[in-house]
């Protein structure tokens, strides 16, 4: 991660500055010294690239007087500001920084809360997975490892960075997990990268086939079966409220769809695109780095994670269209498309949190459904729920940290479209409203417990860098459910 | 069909009885296992035929509704049926015999001879206590349903019975109801600079036409006859696409399912439809309806993937697939109507995007909108009649899609995968300026492929009533369309 820094405003300073600039205001601050050092060059040059301090415009001044490089980023108008603009400003401050290995941001107007911000984008932003590049030249690397902000008070704002550096931390193991290619990332290892996490005080606990098999895990492991690859259920414990080696107390839950590949089993997917399939585990891997960011944090709260694991693969032994399994609420299934597997994963690890936790609410992830990105594209990922209140806490944190939701009707005739001839379910519908039905399935074993269920399809990666995220891998979710803990769950 | 309404029911009739849960039961239903619940319909014989319908817990207009729809759904290749609604509120009654007919619907006017078993029924009776009382009851809600039933007709109509030509035809009909009608043909709408409307219907040789019906509302009491006495204001404008058939032209769609592409004027049949509600039941609100009619036909003058179209407001737009020809006629009308209107709302529906029946499936229709408490009022009627609608975005990413390399905006994106109806959405967005509006994408919910026991088979009018709905609540009381809880009004 980018090293993060904070201190008074220098007397002295050179190399790379960032100056963060109010839509239409003069330069001031530090900015105005660098600009009357340069004699003026900081201001003219500005001027000349029609530079206003818009939100999200941004201008790059080489070699002015002594300094490397000068970055002018712009803030916007101060109304309706939220710590989202400041984050946007540092991720945008980051991009800007890539041929620099140290850089100074000048947030001596800011508060110490906006200063951390400001500090969690630029991070957010210079992250990048690097892992199997081999021939890339050193002077083609991004070379920005560490940042330092210019703030009134260096304490407070270490003290705020020290609160949002885990959840930074927790979005770079998701975006790693959703980023490892399928063949390094298999069921058996992502449950071992779990376990590391035990390091940050969550207790872990990995159940192998065998184990899932004696508790009846139908639905998941008719999916797993196809693969060479053998399936896990990891739960992650987080005992934030009722202290180590206690039982968790009416904790809140989050599941993950974690399906390392997604071939479609037997019901195969056309080749064109099949390697975003990669990424169908995001759900999973979302949820894992939002328990890291808890744990991270010493979030004072109990909370269970859950990720079901397994490869979708037409092995000899793969499960058939037509096959009916039986999951571990009991309830059968007649399984009419194999490629619809995720929701088969989340029906056995969701009954078995229910039984097992007594959660106040559940909350699941998953990349579930093509028909979701026909729905609503890219920008908003969607939310299905059978409780107002947890609904609208939900929709709120989304759009506190620019992970924006949009609910979607759940009702009983969409429901009854998943009535099958031979079992209790099938587990498809026809095209039509089918990420609503594929929801109304998940719904089935929640067992009344108020839940929420969000298709990240559309979401969990992106062809486009933003302001805050390059593109690849998002995490989208982990800042948003870290956000829903901090401001609903606490406490 | 008309409800008959009476004292007792006619002998040869088979008489439905609409039970409450928890309510009286006869022994003998409740040993078949009937308990009156919403759905549940039981026959018995008790000195005549007899069906139980059940109600569910309580009464209400929609569970009325969904009484009488169930009535007939059970009693298919009967002739006479007569529900007995006696001590039951009007709403109650009209709700009994709305679902009743809107249930018992059929176009038959394509067949030689009658087919089936279910063409027999011919004739609903209501058994009420005050006859009178609820024929005078039933005459509004008998308005709304000549609309929808006017709408479904035109939905059914096959393509070569309906060209945007004998579309207009019909809706001369409609003046002696009091309704207002000019139709622009195509000289003038290439005079006035209808770009994209023109481009659309111009691989057909049935010519696009854009028809504007208009009713000023109802006279004011004392008033002389004549405009000068009816209600004036800023109108509220219902936009339709009317694509009598929709071939996709040189996009051309695959030839599985094209024949439902009759129904691809069904946004502007549900206008019509609310239009004839209103006239006939004398509304006092100010409504125009501006409908989009062409044919998306391959021919000789078919429009081209391509082509940069200028449309009546000026925007200039290039065309990516000439299957998603309804927004290039709605952004004429929107951008016509928005200029030339004045409206103090502009709602739009049109079968438009596969998008959204993948998103929604056939039970909502999708509802886009720049105006969150006229989109209150939208859902709100369509709960009220059971026309459910479901809000969905307009995102900055799906404007951003749009982008041309040499026009104002793209007509759609491209590739698979593509939220298109939100982006759809997001193109009629560019063309309706500051005026608050609202867009219901009502693919899907057209027509059903089977009856079931509240539906029947086929066009659906989705629409009519929640127009019909949302102008009562809105616009009719406290007069004109002036509403206190609503601050644009002055």
């Amino acid at each position: 991660m980018l090293q993060i820094g904070f201190s008074s405003p220098a007397p002295q300073i050179d190399g790379a500055l960032v100056l963060l600039v109010e839509e239409d205001a003069a330069l001031g601050g530090v900015g105005a010294q660098a600009d009357a050092a340069t004699g003026g060059a900081i201001g003219r040059a500005l001027a000349a690239a029609e530079f206003k301090g818009k939100a999200a415009q941004s201008t790059t001044v080489l070699a002015p007087g002594g300094f490397a490089r000068v970055v002018a980023v712009g803030l916007g108008k101060p109304a309706g500001r939220t710590a989202l603009q400041f984050e946007q400003a540092g991720g945008h401050a980051a991009a800007a920084l890539t041929r620099q290995t140290e850089a100074v941001i000048d947030a001596g107007a800011l508060t110490a809360e906006q200063a951390a911000s400001v500090a969690l984008g630029a991070v957010l932003r210079a992250w990048r997975f690097d892992r199997y590049r081999t021939k890339e030249k050193p002077e083609d690397k991004p070379r920005l490892v560490s940042l330092t902000l210019l703030v009134a008070d260096p304490e407070a704002a270490r003290a705020a960075w020290a609160g949002l550096a885990p959840v930074a931390e927790g979005c770079f193991i998701t975006r790693e997990l959703v980023s490892e290619p399928a063949n390094v990332l298999t069921p058996v290892v992502m449950a071992e990268r779990a376990a590391t996490l035990a390091k940050l005080g969550l207790e872990v606990e990995v159940l192998d086939e065998h184990a899932m098999k004696k508790l009846g895990f139908g639905a998941l492991l008719g999916v797993a079966q196809g693969s060479h690859n053998p399936p896990r259920m990891v739960v992650l414990k987080w005992p934030g409220k009722s202290g180590r080696g206690n039982q968790l107390d009416k904790p809140i839950a989050f599941i993950g769809k974690g399906v390392t590949f997604d071939t479609g089993g037997i019901s195969i997917k056309p080749a064109a695109g099949m390697e975003d399939m990669k990424w169908d585990m995001a759900g999973a891997g979302t949820v894992i780095g939002l328990m890291a960011a808890l744990a991270g944090r010493g979030a004072p709260v109990d909370a269970v994670g859950l990720v079901g694991l397994v490869e979708n693969m037409p092995g000899g032994n793969a499960q058939r269209p037509g096959d009916v399994v039986t999951s571990y609420s009991g309830q059968t299934v007649e399984v009419l498309n194999t490629d619809a597997e995720g929701r088969l994963v989340l029906a056995d690890v969701i009954w078995y949190c229910q039984q097992h936790f007594a959660p106040r609410f559940m909350v699941d992830l998953a990349t579930l459904t093509g028909a979701m990105i026909v729905a609503l594209g890219h920008e908003h990922a969607g939310m299905f729920a059978t409780d107002e209140a947890l609904a609208g806490q939900l929709l709120a944190a989304g759009i506190a940290v620019g992970e924006k939701l949009w609910r979607m009707p759940l009702g009983e005739e969409y429901d009854k479209q998943l009535k099958s001839d031979i079992a209790d379910m099938k587990n498809i519908t026809g095209r039509p409203g089918s990420a609503i039905t594929a929801a109304h399935f998940i719904g089935r074993f929640t067992n009344s417990v108020p839940w929420a269920h969000l298709d990240i399809a559309g979401v969990a990666w992106s062809t486009k860098d933003a302001a805050c995220v390059p593109k690849g891998a998002t995490a989208w979710g982990v800042r948003l459910l870290d956000r829903l803990v901090r401001d609903c769950c606490e406490g | 069909m008309k409800p008959r309404f009476a004292k007792a029911a006619h002998p040869d009739a088979v008489e439905v009885r609409p039970l409450l849960e928890g309510g009286f039961i006869p022994e003998a239903a409740r040993a078949s296992g009937f308990a009156a619940r919403a759905g549940q319909a039981c026959e018995l014989w008790l000195d005549r035929r007899l069906l139980l319908v059940g109600v569910g817990p309580a009464w209400d207009e929609r569970g009325a509704e969904r009484a009488g729809a169930l009535a007939v759904a059970r009693l298919a290749g009967v002739a006479r049926i007569a529900i007995d609604a006696r001590r039951l509120a009007p709403d109650l009654v009209t709700g009994l015999a709305m679902g009743a007919l809107l249930r018992a619907w059929r176009e038959d006017r394509y067949r030689h001879s009658p087919a089936d078993a279910a063409l027999a029924l011919a004739r609903i009776e209501m058994i009420v206590d005050r006859p009178r009382v609820a024929r005078a009851d039933w005459r509004r809600t008998g308005a709304v349903l000549r609309g929808v039933r006017w709408a479904r007709r035109a939905v059914t109509a096959p393509s070569n019975r309906l060209t945007p030509a004998l579309f207009c035809k019909a809706l001369r009909k409609l003046e002696r109801l009091g309704l207002e009608l000019t139709v622009l043909k195509p000289g003038a709408l290439r005079r006035e600079g209808f770009g994209a409307l023109c481009a659309v219907g111009g691989g057909s040789v049935h010519g696009p036409r854009l028809a504007v019906l208009r009713w000023r509302g109802r006279r004011r009491r004392g008033s002389a006859a004549g405009d000068n006495g009816r209600r004036g204001g800023a109108p509220l404008v219902f936009c339709g696409k009317g694509i009598t058939f929709d071939t996709g032209g040189i996009s051309i769609k695959p030839a599985d399912h094209m024949w439902e592409m009759r129904a691809d004027m069904a946004g502007a049949a549900a206008c019509v439809g609310a239009m004839i509600a209103l006239a006939r039941r004398d509304s006092e609100a100010h409504v125009v309806a501006v409908l989009a009619l062409a044919e998306n036909a391959t021919g000789g003058g078919s429009y081209r993937p391509g082509d940069v179209l200028r449309s009546v407001d000026g925007t200039t737009i290039e065309v990516i697939d000439t299957d998603a020809e309804g927004r290039l006629v709605l952004a004429d009308a929107l951008g016509w109507a928005a200029r030339e209107l004045a409206p103090r709302a502009l709602i739009d529906l049109a079968t438009l995007t596969g998008s959204i029946v993948t998103a929604l499936g056939h039970e909502r229709a999708g509802l886009f909108d720049n105006d969150a408490a006229l989109a209150a009022r939208i859902v709100a009627a369509g709960e009220a009649v059971g026309e459910r609608v479901w809000r969905m975005p307009i995102g900055e990413r799906h404007r951003a899609d749009l982008r041309s390399d040499i026009a104002d905006i793209a007509q759609c994106a491209r590739g698979r995968m593509q939220p298109d109806a939100c982006q759809a959405a997001a193109l009629l967005a560019e063309f309706v300026g500051e005026v608050p509006w609202a867009h219901l994408d009502i693919a899907g919910v057209e027509a059903r492929a089977e009856a079931d026991d509240r539906h029947a088979a086929g066009a659906s009018g989705f629409g009519v009533r929640l127009l019909d709905r949302l102008v009562a609540r809105w616009c009719e009381q406290g007069g004109g369309c002036a509403d206190a809880a609503d601050g644009r009004d002055g």
